[in-house]
């Protein structure tokens, strides 16, 4: 098998408010093994996106409260702000949601994407120069030493996530956090964006953990997929299982709600019934259980723990742990 | 470690057509200067404060070859002479030349003006950086300092410290400028929490940047533009400042030219040489006139907030 990068275990991140504290990230535990792509997947305020931050140790205003970030066996949580710039952007680097507003509007492309080789390789702008020029090519940016002298507002947004994904892999990271890549982009780019990031994947040996709330990408993308839902995962294990056949209602539920090529004509999508819940205040038990059509009288008791439910998938959920299977009343 | 010369080795997906390459790069500054030449008026008023510095910097070389004065030479004979030959722009009660005076006073008023700028520019754009970056406790004690420094009503201010410090031009700059710099740490700060919560500056931390770097490379030529501005609306205003501090006597003191220190001299022969008033006074107000009007024209051409 292969060998474990990034191991995250009980991650517990909270953010106080004047209304109490926000259990943002709340006791979430996975691995990320070199090479693969893990898709987190999950509705707005889940906790996806605070996790990753948390990975990164980037989480301020919010305070890692518990738990451990296992790269390569050091724990990242107790990394020293120097040891942390260290791994920052040279060991692991991420991509940001919207390209339009993560690159410095006063720099030339160029000099942003050659900035982290100046930081992490110490090397002169001129050496650094090259390399970005010669990473903006690889990542299908056309005449890119004309382009590297071009400002952020001169690029498209499909451009802006390519410099973006090239800034963060100059200095040949071992793990990408890509935070909804392609949530900002229209759907024809977002295509490319992905088949890019397919590609750096594949020859860079890239570990990816893609952050997405689209169903769709995380198909097409990854290998393993993990699901999240009020700061917690609720089900994870291979793509295709949890997707044939999902062992969490929740995750039940969000299948259900989009459309698919092959079901009837005019049957109608059927959404979640009520809201998430409110992260300082959680409902007793399960946390998904106000909303959930399977609810048994144990979930609004008991706060189900994420346990093997078949062959190779994990779920926290204490219907089909007890072996019901999940089908439409 | 990328070898650039192995680049585009193997093609990664290529975006489809997606803008022109050829168009020359228009950089933020290359277009706010566009913008500001394209302003007749800026343009003027911002030749006629050159110009002005100027001939306060080649002072020394008007006097020698256009007035054949030096400004504290006392000329007892020809006490009050109106515009004319040889004194083109007349004397004051001691025979000294007027034109000559003016333009080393404007030596003084524009040296004190551009310190001054810079003072408080340096000073409190060290403020607003810090605090709005730090936030915190950082920031309030900061902020909460700058509103003392504010709220202290300047004249009595500039009276003491005039008192405590002989009047020199450099401790005139930095009495005026001890007052001017709350301002401008307030708009820095202002604009560090907007720029601050920006993706870029989360992305570059995800790069592993420290903060001085975030700092200095990140955040502050991203205030420049509203550091311009300020800068240059605040010229015409320290210039007046300065005058009505020489003025009410606690700015520069005569013998030393200055346009503020002229104009109280002459006020007690208001009426029967009535040029010693104009001619200060007239080159205060055009100075100043000039100096807002040009900062008008900076800031419609810098100013991100305007566009």
């Amino acid at each position: 098998m292969a060998q474990t990068l990034l191991e995250v275990q009980d991650l517990r991140t909270v953010f106080a408010t004047k209304e109490g504290n926000v259990k943002a990230v709340d006791g979430v535990s996975f691995h990320l093994d070199a090479g693969e792509t893990l898709g987190i997947v999950g509705e707005s305020g889940c906790g996806k996106s605070v996790t990753a931050m948390s990975i990164m140790g980037l989480q301020r205003p919010g305070r890692i409260v518990g738990g451990k970030v296992l790269f390569k066996g050091n724990d990242l949580t107790k990394a020293s702000e120097t040891e942390m710039r260290e791994v920052r952007g040279q060991q692991i680097a991420m991509i940001f949601q919207d390209p339009m507003t993560s690159l410095n509007p006063v720099f030339k492309t160029g000099w942003q994407v050659a900035e982290p080789l100046r930081l992490h390789r110490g090397v002169d702008f001129v050496k650094a120069l090259a390399g970005a020029v010669a990473m903006l090519g690889r990542v299908g940016i056309p005449s890119p030493a004309e382009r590297a002298k071009n400002y952020p507002h001169q690029f498209s947004g499909g451009m802006r996530q390519r410099a973006m994904i090239a800034m963060g892999l100059t200095t040949t990271p071992q793990v990408l956090i890509a935070d909804e890549p392609t949530t900002a982009l229209d759907v024809t780019i977002q295509a490319q964006i992905l088949d890019l990031l397919r590609t750096v994947n594949r020859e860079f040996g890239t570990a990816t953990i893609l952050i997405t709330h689209n169903l769709g990408v995380v198909a097409g993308m990854c290998e393993r997929v993990m699901v999240m839902y009020a700061g917690k995962v609720v089900e994870s294990g291979p793509t295709e299982d949890v997707f044939a056949h999902p062992k969490h209602p929740y995750t039940w539920s969000l299948l259900r709600s989009i459309p698919r090529l092959d079901a009837e004509r005019h049957e109608p999508l059927k959404p979640i019934e009520g809201l998430p819940p409110n992260l300082i205040d959680l409902p007793p038990g399960c946390a998904f259980q106000p909303r959930c059509p399977f609810r048994i009288e144990r979930c609004t008791r008991d706060t189900p723990v994420l346990n093997r439910v078949g062959e190779t998938q994990l779920a926290a959920c204490w219907v089909t742990q007890s072996g019901t299977e999940l089908k439409d009343a | 470690m990328i070898d650039p010369g192995q680049a585009v080795e193997r093609e990664l997906p290529s975006p489809a057509f997606e803008g022109d390459a050829r168009r020359p790069a228009q950089s933020y500054w290359n277009e706010s200067w566009e913008r500001l030449r394209s302003n007749r008026i800026g343009m003027v008023c911002g030749s006629l404060i050159l110009v002005l510095a100027l001939i306060a910097i080649a002072a020394p070389l008007f006097t020698q070859f256009l007035t054949h004065y030096e400004p504290f030479r006392l000329d007892l004979d020809s006490t009050f002479a109106p515009p004319g030959h040889p004194h083109l722009l007349g004397t004051d009660e001691l025979g000294r030349d007027t034109l000559t005076r003016l333009i080393y006073g404007g030596r003084v008023t524009l040296g004190v003006a551009l310190l001054t700028v810079a003072l408080s520019l340096t000073l409190g754009t060290t403020v607003g950086l810090a605090a709005g970056f730090y936030g915190r406790w950082i920031d309030d004690l900061l902020m909460r300092f700058v509103d003392v420094v504010l709220a202290f009503p300047a004249i009595f201010l500039f009276i003491l410290m005039a008192i405590l410090f002989r009047p020199t031009p450099i401790t005139l700059a930095a009495i005026i400028a001890s007052v001017g710099w709350g301002g401008v740490a307030r708009l820095v700060r202002g604009e560090v929490l907007s720029v601050k919560q920006r993706d870029f500056i989360l992305a570059t931390r995800s790069l592993g940047a420290r903060d001085g770097r975030l700092i200095i490379r990140h955040l502050l030529p991203n205030v420049l533009p509203v550091l311009i501005v300020a800068a240059s609306l605040g010229v015409g205003q320290i210039i007046l400042i300065e005058a009505a501090l020489d003025f009410l006597g606690l700015g520069i003191q005569p013998p030393t030219a200055s346009w503020g220190n002229m104009l109280t001299n002459s006020q007690s022969y208001f009426f029967h040489s009535v040029w010693l008033v104009y001619f200060p006074g007239i080159t205060i107000f055009v100075t100043v006139l000039a100096a807002n009007l040009f900062g008008n024209a900076v800031r419609d051409a810098f100013d991100p907030r305007l566009k």
